[in-house]
């Protein structure tokens, strides 16, 4: 009878104190295996429709995308054209808009180039601290 | 006397309440299962490309439309293909809803011709959806290299 007693006494409880590592285990598996689907990019702000401004030719650097990656650079109204690579525009920019702080990139790809050849051009530009920016396709 | 009754006093204090972890954990899990939010969209695994200059967007969730472009050109907002000339009809309700504070989240293949992505920009355009963020990739090659 007396060993029967203590057996019922020891069964009747909920073990309680595992619990915790219980809800803790699942806590920490949904924490690990969230992923945040951050908002993050290369941000720029779109002219309005039928919008458009008379710039000066003098102050306009043309950056123009081609489909293999490298970019033609051409200063304003001097019809010599330089081809670059992406990551030297950066300099590039940098270094014409000591000269003139008016200067506009515009940045020109063709039709068939890759979108990422001119996230690389807007990568620099961004980079180096250009505000204006004008993004174009090449008839 | 006086000892055995502060023998009795230690030993009640000498265990941590452990039944109340538990609620606590709960407590904690329930709370986060309920403040998640999921998004609307699933996720399609696009490469993006990546720039060193990429930024965080801090902007809320709500005002923040996706629209995605994929490799052969074609659009897809909220799960749903669009096409191109009906991309600014679909984007303009979404701009007014959002006060006019809308971001357009341009999530673009990183090897899509170019024409394409022009074509959407000036869809946007025409729905006034002006803040546009091309959603890239951070990249850390070149910071790793200048150090």
């Amino acid at each position: 009878m007396a060993i029967m007693k203590k057996k019922k006494r020891v069964s009747g409880e909920i073990p309680t104190s595992s619990m915790a590592d219980i809800a803790f285990l699942l806590l920490i598996f949904f924490l690990v295996t969230t992923v945040f689907d951050e908002e993050k990019g290369l941000s720029i702000v779109l002219p309005e429709p039928q919008q458009e401004l008379e710039v000066s030719q003098k102050n306009v650097l043309h950056l123009m995308v081609r489909a293999d990656g490298i970019v033609e650079v051409k200063r304003g109204e001097s019809p010599s054209i330089q081809p670059v690579r992406p990551s030297e525009i950066e300099m590039i920019w940098r270094e014409e808009v000591a000269q003139n702080p008016n200067l506009i990139a515009a940045v020109k790809t063709y039709p068939d180039a890759p979108y990422r050849n001119m996230i690389a051009v807007l990568d620099q530009l961004q980079k180096a601290g250009a505000e204006r920016i004008s993004l174009q396709m090449m008839e | 006397m006086i000892q055995g009754g502060l023998k009795r006093k230690s030993k009640a204090n000498s265990e941590i309440p452990s039944s109340s972890l538990a609620d606590m954990a709960f407590l904690l899990l329930i709370f986060f299962m309920v403040s998640t939010t999921f998004p609307k969209e699933k996720p399609r695994r696009l490469p993006f490309p990546e720039a060193e200059a990429t930024k965080k967007v801090d902007e809320p969730r709500k005002n923040i439309l996706h629209v995605w472009l994929e490799k052969d050109g074609s659009v897809y907002i909220n799960d749903v293909l669009v096409p191109m000339n009906e991309v600014s009809n679909v984007v303009a309700p979404q701009y007014e809803a959002t006060d006019r504070k809308l971001v357009v989240s341009l999530r673009a293949d990183r090897d899509v011709p170019y024409h394409y992505v022009d074509a959407v920009t000036k869809e946007l355009q025409e729905a006034y959806a002006l803040r546009v963020t091309f959603h890239t990739n951070l990249e850390q090659r070149v910071t790793r290299e200048r150090r």
